[in-house]
């Protein structure tokens, strides 16, 4: 599978809001207080208004992302990045995560499928790409390092 | 991006239903007949589905498919992909999604996959691979 670096981005996040049990797991909102992002053809920072991560653990253990941000480049175009995930491991290394302490991210499964939409001619090619992201959950908020598949 | 081969899968269709021109773009529905998909770790037949196709002005295509699999011991599996094809850009790529309730298979539920697909006469064939 052939790819390239599309970006790295880092958010930050605030406390979660706990929405608690529904009927397809439980479910909870974690609010993103900004970040930055960073690759070969676009840069800039991501905004928090409007922002989070619709987060569904599910019954089998596994977490479904559901990341809705607004990014905004340095040249001032504005980009809307959509993009569900799945993140899983082994219990110890998932209640680590959890206390907020480093963890190698090759210890745990953390993949999202970015997808982008703007109006902004340079950044017209985000339109029409599929992407992949790894994830690397910090303290402060994860950082995904984007691919543009080939 | 490490990625494993999953599955190759071929796809028959029907004539597609042209819904025509909506707020989104030209929406085809492309019927999904059957097919066969084989891999180390699962192999069967497709037993039908649709592939909703929005083409925008560009000529780009997004792709919204479901279809259901039946592997050779029984199983049935509940496959989705969103994915975009750009003929003039020799661009078809797809991100397969998996669901099945059968404990031989669950390892589908929790992976992403990623597809690329190659449009031929008799239907598209994917070839799938999970992203590790």
């Amino acid at each position: 599978m052939n790819t390239q670096l599309l970006m790295t981005l880092r958010v930050t996040v605030a406390a979660p809001l706990n929405i608690g049990a529904v009927p397809h797991g439980t479910r909870r909102t974690v609010p993103l207080t900004g970040g930055s992002f960073e690759g070969p053809r676009l840069r800039g920072t991501v905004l928090p208004s409007g922002s989070a991560d619709w987060v569904l653990l599910r019954a089998d253990g596994v977490l479904e992302l559901d990341l809705r941000a607004t990014l905004r480049t340095d040249d001032g175009g504005l980009i809307s990045m959509r993009s569900f995930g799945l993140r899983h491991g082994p219990p110890e290394v998932i209640e680590a995560l959890a206390r907020g302490e480093a963890v190698d991210p090759a210890a745990y499964y953390f993949r999202t499928t970015p997808r982008f939409e703007t109006a902004h001619p340079a950044y017209a090619f985000l339109n029409h790409v599929i992407t992949v992201a790894t994830g690397d959950r910090r303290a402060d908020g994860p950082i995904y390092t984007v691919h543009e598949l080939l | 991006m490490n990625t494993r081969p999953l599955m190759r899968l071929h796809f028959t269709t029907a004539a597609s239903q042209e819904i025509g021109p909506t707020p989104h773009g030209t929406l085809s529905v492309f019927p999904i007949t059957g097919g066969s998909f084989e891999g180390e770790r699962l192999r069967g037949i497709v037993l039908g589905g649709a592939d909703w196709v929005t083409a925008a002005a560009d000529g780009t295509r997004e792709l919204d498919l479901r279809v259901t699999l039946e592997t050779d011991d029984g199983a049935l599996i509940h496959m989705t992909f969103t994915g975009v094809r750009d003929d003039a850009n020799d661009y078809f790529r797809t991100l397969p999604r998996f669901e099945t309730a059968a404990p031989k298979y669950a390892f589908l539920n929790r992976l992403l996959a990623v597809g690329i697909g190659e449009g031929h006469r008799e239907g598209p064939i994917h070839t799938i691979e999970e992203i590790l």
